[in-house]
C-alpha cells in the first residue's frame, strides 16, 4: 500500500468520523427529545453548536496553568481521532492495520478522559477540580471491566489460531459467536452486556455524567472552558461516541449483509458500510440514548462500587465461561 | 455510606461556627485530608434563584456550610409601609412577593387586614379562596417534583411532570385569567366568582389528576435510581425539625404533624377536616430524607384534589365580597384601626403576615411578611451535615426553597423569543385565555 | 391545648412581668364552626426568654416571626409564637409584645431555648438595630454587610440620603436593557 493512499484513506476516515459523530449526536438529541415528549433541536444542531463555539472568544482563567489548560483539548481531539484510524469501518479494515492493536485503542479511549481530568485540574476552579477527581475515579472504575472484555475475546480468538488476536481487524473478521460452544455463547452474551454498561460510562453520559454534572458542579471539568477549546472537547466527545459504538460492533456484531444479499464489488462495499453505520447507530441508541433518558444521575461512590463489584464480576464471569468453553471444546 | 449518624440528643441542633472549624482542624491533623471551599451560587445551574452556599469540603464529603442570602432583597415591606401606598396597592405588592405562591401571600395579607379592620368575608368567597389556593398547591408541588428530578439528572421525569402540570395552570387561567398572579383575594372577599359553566372543566382536571397520581407516585417512588439518590440523603430528624421551627412538607417529612390548615384553621378550612400528611400515611416510617419529602408532596397533591372536590360540591351561594365598590372599601380601611395576624399554609409551609392600621392613614403602619423558606432556612444546616457534593442540589431543592419569596423580590420572566414584543405577547396570552374559556 | 391553659402557665410563672394580656378568639369555618384562640400579651423585655421557656414547656413550640416597629421613643417587638401543633385546632397563637427603649435597644436572645429563632433575630439586628445578647451568629441575613443604615428605623437621618442616592444611581444607569423592549 502506498503512503499516499494511506494518507488519503486516513483523511477520509477522520473527516467521515467527525461528520458521523456530530450527526449521530444530533440524532441522539432528537430521539431523546421525542422520548421526553419534546420537539428537540434540528439534526444539524451539533454542527451549528460547533461552529458557534469556534467563533466565540476563548478565555483562559488567570488561576489556570495556561499551557496545560490549552494543551488538553488538543490532546483529547488527537487521541479520539487517532482511535478512528484503528477502527474497522464495516467492509474496510482499519487504516493503520498492523501498526498497533486493540490494546492501543483502549489507551486511546482513556487518553481523552485523562486529558479532560488534567484540564479540570489545571483550570484552577474548585468545581473543575471536583469534576477531575470524579473523572479519575470513573476511569479506574470502568477501565478494568473494559479490559477484561477485550482480553477475553482476544484470548479466545488466539486459541483458535487465526492470526494476531489483538488486532481489531482480525477480531472483526472472525466473529466468535459461531466458533464457540453454548457455554461460550453465554459467556459472550455476558461480556456484551458488560461492554454495553461500560459504554455510557466511557462517554460520561447519564447516569454516569458525574464529571460534568450540570446541576451539581455546573459542568465540572468544562466549567472554565470556552470557545475553541470547548468546541474541541465537544468534537472529541462526538468522535469518541462513534469509536466506542464501533468497538462494540467490531467485537460482537461485525457481520455484513452484502454477502447474504448476494452483492459483489463496489455495491457490496457501499451496502456493508451503510449497514455498519446502522449498527453503530443502533448500539448508540441502545447504550446511550435510552439509558440517559431513563435514569437519574448516580453518585460517584455508587458508580465506583457498582463497577468494581457488579460489572467487573460480570465481565470476569464471562471470561470464566469462555475459558470453560475452551476446556469443554478441546 | 451516605447516611449520617443519628444525633446525640444532648447535642445542640446547630453547632457553633467555632466548633465546626475546630472539628475540621482536628480532621486535618488526623490525616483525613485538607478541606477546601466549594462555592455554590449566587448564580448556579442547580439554583433557580440567587443564594450563596459556601461548602467546606473534604474530598466529596461536606464538613461545613455557610449560607448567605439577600441577593434578591427588594425591601417589599419597606415599600408597603413607608412609601405612602394605600392598601389596595400593597395588595398588589403582596401578590408579587412570590411568583409560585402568588395567592398564598395575598390570602395571608387580606386575612391580617380583615382581622385588623374587622371585615367579614362571605362564605362563598372563603370557598373560592380555598379552591384557588389548593389548585396553586397542586401546581407548586408538581413544579417542585420536576425540579427535583432535574437536580437528580433525571430530565425525562422533569418533562413528564411539567407537561402534566400544564393542566392545572390552564384551569387557573380559566378561573382567574392568569397562569400566575391570580389577583383573586381582595379585602372582604374575592374579585372573581367561579361560575357554574366553569365547574365541568375543574371536574375534568380533577379526574385527570386522579388518574395520573398513581403513575406519578410510581415514576418517582419506585424508580431504583431515584431511590438510590434520595434514600438517606438530607436527613432532618424530628427533633431538629421541631427545634429549628421547620414548616410545611419539610417538617411533615420528618414525621411532625404540623400543618396550619389543621392546627389553627382559617377561612373555610374547618369544613374540610384537613389532616397533616406524613410519610406514615404511605406506609413508611418517616426518617426525614429527600425521599420522604417527595412522598409528602405527591400525597398532598391528592389531598388538594379531595379538598377541591369537597369545596365544589358544597359551594355556598351568595355574595363574593362584602365591598363591591373599591372606593367604599378604601374609605372604610382609612378609618380602620387595629392590628392583626393572617396565616396560610402555602405549598411550602406557613406564611404569616402581621399588619397594623392606624385611623386616618390609608397606608400601613407596620407590615411583616414571613415566607415558608424563611423558617426552613436553618434546617439546611443539619441536612447538609456529612453529605456528599453530589447531594447538594437535591438537598438544597428539597425544602422547595423560594429564595425570592424569602428575600421578597419579584422575578420578571421575559417572552419566548426576543422578536416578540410585549404587546404581541400580551395579545397572545389574551387569545389563549379566550380559547380556554370557549 | 386551650388558651386558658397557656395563659395560666404564663401568669403563674411571670407574675408582675406579664404587664397585660388579651384573648382574641376568632370564629372560622363556614359549615363547621370552630374557634381559634389567640393570646396577645405584653411582657417586660428581660422576661422574654422566661416566657418562651414556659411556652416551650407546654408543648411543641414554633416561632413564626418577630415583627418589629419603631414607635418613636421605643422599639416595639412582637414575638409571634405558636404552641402545641400536631392536633386539629390544637394550636394557640401567642404574641408576646415588648418595648425596648431606644437608648438601650437590647433584649436577651431566645436562640438558646428555640434555635429556630436565629434567622428572625438576625433580621431584626440589621433592620431595626436591636441587639440580642447571646445570639450565636449576628452577620446580616438580607442586607449588604456594609449597609450604613437600619432601614426600619424612622429616625434614621442617613436613610433619606441613602434612598436618594439609590434613586440617583438607578437614574444614572442605562435601563434600556432591563425594560422588555
Amino acid at each position: 500500500m502506498s503512503g499516499w493512499l494511506v494518507v488519503g484513506q486516513a483523511a477520509l476516515v477522520l473527516l467521515g468520523g467527525g461528520i458521523v459523530g456530530l450527526f449521530y449526536r444530533g440524532v441522539d438529541r432528537k430521539i431523546a427529545a421525542r422520548m421526553q415528549a419534546r420537539i428537540g433541536p434540528p439534526l444539524r444542531q451539533p454542527f451549528l453548536d460547533l461552529g458557534k463555539l469556534l467563533v466565540k472568544e476563548t478565555v483562559i482563567p488567570k488561576t489556570a496553568v495556561a499551557w496545560l489548560f490549552s494543551a488538553m483539548p488538543f490532546l483529547a481531539v488527537i487521541a479520539s481521532f487517532t482511535a478512528l484510524l484503528y477502527l474497522p469501518w464495516g467492509p474496510f479494515g482499519p487504516v493503520l492495520e498492523g501498526h498497533g492493536d486493540a490494546i492501543l485503542v483502549l489507551y486511546l479511549l482513556a487518553v481523552p478522559a485523562l486529558a479532560m481530568a488534567l484540564g479540570g485540574f489545571a483550570s484552577g476552579s474548585p468545581l473543575g477540580v471536583v469534576g477531575a477527581q470524579r473523572e479519575l475515579v470513573m476511569l479506574v472504575s470502568y477501565e478494568f471491566p473494559l479490559a477484561v472484555v477485550l482480553v477475553a475475546l482476544a484470548w479466545r480468538l488466539s486459541t483458535l489460531g487465526l492470526g494476531p488476536a489483538f488486532s481489531l481487524g482480525v477480531l472483526a473478521q472472525n466473529p466468535l459467536w459461531g466458533a464457540v460452544g453454548p457455554l461460550g455463547i453465554l459467556g459472550l452474551a455476558i461480556l456484551l452486556v458488560s461492554l454495553l454498561v461500560v459504554t455510557p460510562a466511557e462517554l460520561a453520559k447519564i447516569p454516569f455524567d458525574i464529571p460534568e454534572a450540570e446541576t451539581e458542579i455546573a459542568g465540572g471539568l468544562f466549567v472554565e472552558y470556552s470557545g475553541t477549546y470547548l468546541a474541541l472537547f465537544y468534537l472529541a466527545d462526538a468522535v469518541r461516541t462513534v469509536v466506542m459504538a464501533g468497538l462494540v460492533v467490531a467485537l460482537f456484531v461485525p457481520y455484513g449483509i452484502a454477502g447474504p444479499l448476494g452483492l459483489r464489488g463496489a455495491a457490496a462495499q457501499v451496502v456493508d458500510l451503510l449497514f455498519w453505520l446502522l449498527k453503530v447507530f443502533f448500539v448508540m441508541v441502545l447504550a446511550v440514548t435510552t439509558v440517559r433518558v431513563g435514569m437519574a444521575r448516580l453518585k460517584v461512590d455508587q458508580i465506583a462500587r457498582g463497577f468494581w463489584w457488579r460489572i467487573t464480576a460480570l465481565a470476569l464471569g464471562g471470561l470464566l465461561l469462555l475459558v470453560l468453553d475452551k476446556v469443554v471444546m478441546a | 455510606m451516605t447516611e449520617r449518624e443519628p444525633r446525640d440528643p444532648n447535642d445542640p441542633v446547630l453547632p457553633a461556627v467555632e466548633e465546626v472549624r475546630e472539628a475540621e482542624l482536628r480532621g486535618v491533623e488526623a490525616g483525613l485530608g485538607e478541606v477546601f471551599e466549594v462555592p455554590i451560587g449566587p448564580i448556579h445551574p442547580a439554583m433557580k434563584e440567587p443564594i450563596r452556599l459556601t461548602f467546606r469540603v473534604r474530598g466529596e464529603r461536606i464538613v461545613g456550610v455557610e449560607i448567605r442570602t439577600g441577593f434578591a432583597h427588594r425591601g417589599i415591606e419597606f415599600m408597603g409601609m413607608r412609601q405612602g401606598r394605600n392598601l389596595i396597592q400593597v395588595l398588589y405588592l403582596s401578590e408579587r412577593i412570590c411568583g409560585i405562591c402568588s395567592v398564598s401571600h395575598p390570602i395571608a395579607f387580606t386575612q391580617a387586614v380583615e382581622r385588623a379592620a374587622g371585615i367579614e368575608v362571605p362564605p362563598r368567597a372563603q370557598y373560592i379562596r380555598v379552591i384557588i389556593s389548593e389548585l396553586e398547591r397542586i401546581h407548586s408541588h408538581l413544579l417542585w417534583a420536576g425540579v427535583a428530578a432535574h437536580e437528580l439528572g433525571f430530565d425525562t421525569l422533569l418533562h413528564l411532570t411539567w407537561r402534566v402540570r400544564e393542566k392545572v395552570l390552564d384551569i387557573l387561567e380559566e378561573l382567574t385569567g392568569n397562569r400566575i398572579d391570580y389577583a383573586i383575594p381582595i379585602f372582604g372577599g374575592v374579585r372573581r366568582d367561579i361560575t357554574p359553566e366553569q365547574y365541568p372543566k375543574v371536574w375534568e382536571a380533577i379526574r385527570y389528576y386522579r388518574g395520573l397520581l398513581e403513575q406519578l407516585l410510581d415514576a418517582f417512588l419506585r424508580d431504583p435510581t431515584v431511590e438510590a439518590r434520595t434514600r438517606g440523603v438530607g436527613v432532618l430528624e424530628p427533633k431538629e425539625a421541631e427545634e429549628l421551627c421547620a414548616v410545611g412538607p419539610t417538617a411533615r417529612a420528618s414525621g411532625l404533624r404540623k400543618d396550619v390548615r389543621q392546627d389553627r384553621p382559617y377561612l373555610a378550612y374547618p369544613d374540610f377536616e384537613v389532616k397533616a400528611i406524613t410519610p406514615a400515611d404511605y406506609g413508611l416510617t418517616p426518617i426525614g430524607d429527600v425521599y420522604d419529602k417527595i412522598v409528602v408532596r405527591l400525597l398532598e397533591v391528592g389531598q388538594s384534589l379531595d379538598i377541591i372536590e369537597k369545596a365544589l360540591m358544597n359551594m355556598p351561594e351568595g355574595e363574593i365580597t362584602s365591598f363591591p365598590k373599591i372606593p367604599a372599601l378604601l374609605a372604610y380601611l382609612k378609618k380602620a384601626e387595629g392590628e392583626g395576624l393572617g396565616w396560610h399554609e402555602a405549598p411550602r409551609g406557613e406564611v404569616i403576615h402581621y399588619v397594623r392600621l392606624v385611623s386616618g392613614d390609608e397606608s400601613l403602619l407596620v407590615w411583616k411578611v414571613k415566607a415558608p423558606t424563611y423558617s426552613n432556612l436553618l434546617s439546611w444546616y443539619p441536612m447538609f451535615e456529612d453529605q456528599e457534593i453530589a447531594d447538594i442540589p437535591i438537598i438544597a431543592a428539597c425544602i422547595d426553597p423560594c429564595i425570592c419569596c424569602m428575600d421578597r423580590v419579584y422575578v420578571v420572566r421575559d417572552g419566548r423569543e426576543e422578536t416578540w414584543t410585549k404587546e404581541q405577547l400580551l395579545k397572545l396570552s389574551w387569545e389563549k385565555t379566550r380559547r380556554l374559556r370557549r | 391545648m386551650r388558651a386558658e391553659q397557656v395563659l395560666r402557665a404564663l401568669t403563674a410563672s411571670l407574675g408582675e412581668k406579664l404587664r397585660s394580656y388579651e384573648l382574641r378568639p376568632l370564629e372560622v369555618g363556614v359549615r363547621q364552626k370552630r374557634t381559634v384562640e389567640e393570646i396577645w400579651a405584653e411582657v417586660a423585655r428581660e422576661a422574654i426568654p422566661q416566657a418562651v421557656a414556659v411556652l416551650k414547656g407546654l408543648g411543641p413550640l414554633h416561632i413564626s416571626i418577630i415583627s418589629g416597629h419603631d414607635a418613636g421613643e421605643t422599639i416595639e417587638l412582637l414575638y409571634h409564637l405558636a404552641v402545641g401543633f400536631g392536633t386539629e385546632g390544637g394550636e394557640v397563637m401567642v404574641t408576646l409584645r415588648t418595648f425596648l427603649p431606644k437608648s438601650d435597644p437590647t433584649v436577651p436572645s431566645i436562640c438558646g431555648i428555640l434555635p429556630g429563632a436565629e434567622t428572625t433575630e438576625r433580621e431584626k439586628i440589621e433592620f431595626l438595630g436591636v441587639d440580642f445578647p447571646g445570639i450565636p451568629r449576628r452577620d446580616h441575613v438580607f442586607l449588604p454587610d456594609d449597609l450604613p443604615v437600619h432601614p426600619w428605623r424612622r429616625d434614621e437621618p442617613e436613610l433619606e440620603k441613602f434612598l436618594h442616592r439609590m434613586v440617583e444611581w438607578e437614574k444614572g444607569h442605562d435601563r434600556k436593557g432591563t425594560e422588555g423592549s
